[in-house]
């Protein structure tokens, strides 16, 4: 095979086509970090009881808007499992974590500044309803909070009810007529009218998860805090990028040592930088975060491409030497890929265990390692695939003297 | 070669060296036991960015001193950076305002009784099915009994020893490091499917031969990915130790690849000349 024969096969051009595209999505898309390299944390909840998927819905709903109205951007809140939540905030400092999901909601309703409400009176929150523009959300309250309310509500029709979430005023609906008559309820609700019916479905979404923070329908308990400042998260890729070069050293001198011939050097260190540059390309485009696990992943899928390529490499130096010939040389490198393909597929296999977890369950207790088992499975595949063919054909041209 | 051929010849007394190695590491495993990181036992790790040099007995008495009937273990203290472990649940703002004018928490994980227990029991999962998975590709590959359990007992002893290196080295058992087991389980099959590949589907030459040829290839692999976890191993113990989790990986895998240099030339081509020579 010659350099023209070789720039012309299908596989070499299907490489170089899909190199572009990934360096294309990686400079277009970009990498997502993972929290522990752009800095963040991650807080795991566990609540008293595994509960159904409209409650787990409630309590994501509920975290989700308090952490918002503390002013935490960039949050994501996702149950895992029926019993267990995922929080995960990019950019705030360790310290400020506890903080925020630590201390429990703190609800207040203040009527002319005296307190009418708090979260530990309401007992039930139901369904909201909109009609038209029309909206209500109906709730109990213990009889203590009923008596309150009652005593502070008397002859306030018309007065609006300042409602707090841990002291910031988020709504404050008018009183109505019915509530101001100094008749304690347990059964009460708080209703308006908006100028659209989306306006309308929002607001009384909005009171809903108000009234249910402060009581979440089941107990929530931090069961893990795990946090990252920024400046670790650096010192974690440059650390990674010095060992993956020093790696590449390394087994360039030990192919050295070993082949006597330094030319088959250029093309193992090319597949290994094309397979990197596949992956992450990949990654960018599933919007896949990056974190340590993803990159030990992909460490290890690049280490196992530099055995398969000495495998091949062996191969061929074999079929050069007893057939002399290209058929020769072909079937050797046929058989080269029966070794590498049972390999992988032993690879794959061992890890699919790790990526069911981390799919079912996100990023909690060994679910931390999906992106190890993401980045394995995908760079293994895109190394029998479409590189490791490449670099036969590659050293078949080299060595075809 | 004429030595190094007669040395693999007498093979039956060489498979009791992996094997023997794989019983110590047993011994050691359950005598010695291996501990588990907080992840998997529970406590509080914070990694601090020092503001002013403090040395270690220092900085542990300053925690000590806050969270009493806890144990506080300062693990590495370099000019701007130390590590520190604490049993039990803490309170992280405590521990700020504790540190005020010594340093910051850059990283800072705590892991309650509960999550610890559900990671133990998936860290059982994830390698009982690793390996069942493994074994039954295995199967499927060679589709010949004595060939692929001789491939399976070859990744048991590697992980075997790997785990028994763990106990000696005192490298606790965490989440990353069942990844590097996990990733053990991929490495050392590779060199066993080389071998026995190119021992029972090829004919040329002698069965020695053949296996003196994939010895190279094999050789060559294991060097390659043991150069690459030194490297690694290194580049965290001097420049990043608050990443002292893939310096552990590097290290389990270190042991395994070497354990798995053992097992696979002198176990598994052992069992392997013994079927081909009773096959015959």
């Amino acid at each position: 095979m010659n350099i023209k024969e070789f720039l012309k096969d299908k596989q070499v051009l299907l490489l170089v086509v899909l190199l572009i595209a990934s360096i294309g999505a990686i400079s277009y898309l970009g990498i997502q970090q993972g929290l522990d390299l752009k800095g963040g944390s991650t807080i795991q909840l566990q609540l008293e009881q595994p509960v159904d998927t409209a409650t787990m819905n409630t309590v994501t709903a509920v975290l989700d808007k308090r952490l918002n109205i503390f002013g935490v951007k960039d949050v994501k809140v996702y149950p895992s499992g029926n019993q267990n939540v995922i929080v995960e905030i990019a950019g705030v400092q360790p310290d400020d974590v506890t903080k925020i999901v630590g201390s429990n909601g703190k609800f207040e309703a203040k009527i002319n500044n005296q307190t009418a409400l708090v979260g530990s009176d309401i007992t039930q929150v139901k369904t909201s309803k909109v009609t038209g523009t029309q909206w209500e959300v109906p709730f109990t309250v213990s009889l203590e909070g009923a008596n309150r309310f009652a005593k502070v509500a008397q002859g306030q029709a018309g007065v609006p009810v300042e409602m707090y979430l841990d002291d910031q005023l988020i709504t404050s609906p008018e009183l109505s007529a019915e509530l101001a008559n100094g008749q304690a309820s347990t059964d009460v609700m708080i209703s308006g009218s908006e100028a659209t019916k989306e306006e309308a479905q929002n607001q009384a979404k909005s009171i809903q998860t108000l009234l249910q923070s402060g009581a979440l329908p089941v107990k929530v308990k931090i069961v893990g805090i795990s946090s990252v400042s920024a400046e670790l998260g650096e010192q974690f890729i440059n650390g990674a990028l010095i060992a993956g070069i020093l790696a590449l050293i390394v087994i360039a001198a030990i192919i050295i040592v070993r082949y006597r011939s330094p030319i088959l050097v250029i093309p193992i260190m090319l597949t290994s930088i094309a397979e990197l540059i596949l992956v992450l390309g990949a990654a960018a485009v599933v919007h896949w975060n990056i974190d340590l696990a993803a990159i030990a992943g992909i460490l290890a899928a690049i280490g196992t491409g530099v055995d398969d390529q000495i495998i091949i490499t062996d191969e061929v130096l074999k079929g050069f030497q007893e057939k002399k010939r290209i058929s020769g040389v072909r079937r050797q490198i046929k058989k080269a890929f029966f070794i590498i393909f049972a390999s992988a597929g032993t690879l794959v296999a061992a890890m699919l265990p790790l990526a069911y977890i981390g799919f079912s369950r996100g990023a909690t207790g060994i679910g931390i390692l999906s992106g190890f088992a993401f980045t394995t499975i995908l760079g293994v595949l895109i190394g029998i695939f479409i590189t490791r063919p490449v670099y036969a054909k590659f050293v078949e041209m080299v060595l075809d003297k | 070669m004429v030595k190094f051929e007669r040395f693999i010849e007498s093979y039956k007394p060489l498979i009791a060296i992996p094997v023997a190695i794989t019983i110590i590491s047993l011994l050691l495993i359950t005598i010695v036991g291996v501990n588990q990181g907080i992840e998997l036992k529970g406590g509080t790790e914070a990694v601090i960015n020092l503001d002013k040099s403090i040395s270690q007995s220092d900085l542990q008495s300053l925690i000590t001193a806050d969270f009493p009937g806890q144990q506080v273990t300062v693990k590495s203290v370099t000019n701007n950076q130390a590590t520190v472990a604490i049993t039990g649940d803490v309170d992280v703002v405590k521990l700020t305002s504790v540190l005020k004018g010594t340093g910051t928490i850059s990283s800072y994980k705590s892991v309650g009784p509960v999550l610890s227990a559900e990671s133990m029991t998936q860290i059982y999962y994830a390698l009982a099915f690793a390996f069942i998975f493994m074994s039954i590709t295995v199967f499927i590959i060679f589709r010949d009994v004595i060939p692929s359990l001789a491939v399976i007992f070859a990744a048991l002893s590697d992980i075997i020893i790997a785990v028994g290196g763990m106990s000696l080295f005192n490298i606790p058992l965490s989440i990353a490091s069942v990844g590097a087991l996990l990733m053990l389980i991929g490495y050392s099959v590779d060199t066993d499917i080389l071998l026995t590949t190119r021992i029972l589907k090829r004919t040329e030459g002698t069965v020695t031969e053949r296996a003196i040829e994939a010895m190279k290839t094999g050789l060559t692999m294991s060097a390659a990915a043991i150069g690459s976890m030194v490297a690694l191993y290194l580049v965290v113990m001097f420049l990043i130790p608050a990443a002292h989790t893939l310096a552990d990986i590097a290290a389990v895998l270190i042991v395994g690849l070497v354990a798995d240099v053992l097992a696979t030339w002198l176990m598994n081509l052992g069992i392997l000349r013994w079927y081909t020579e009773a096959r015959k």
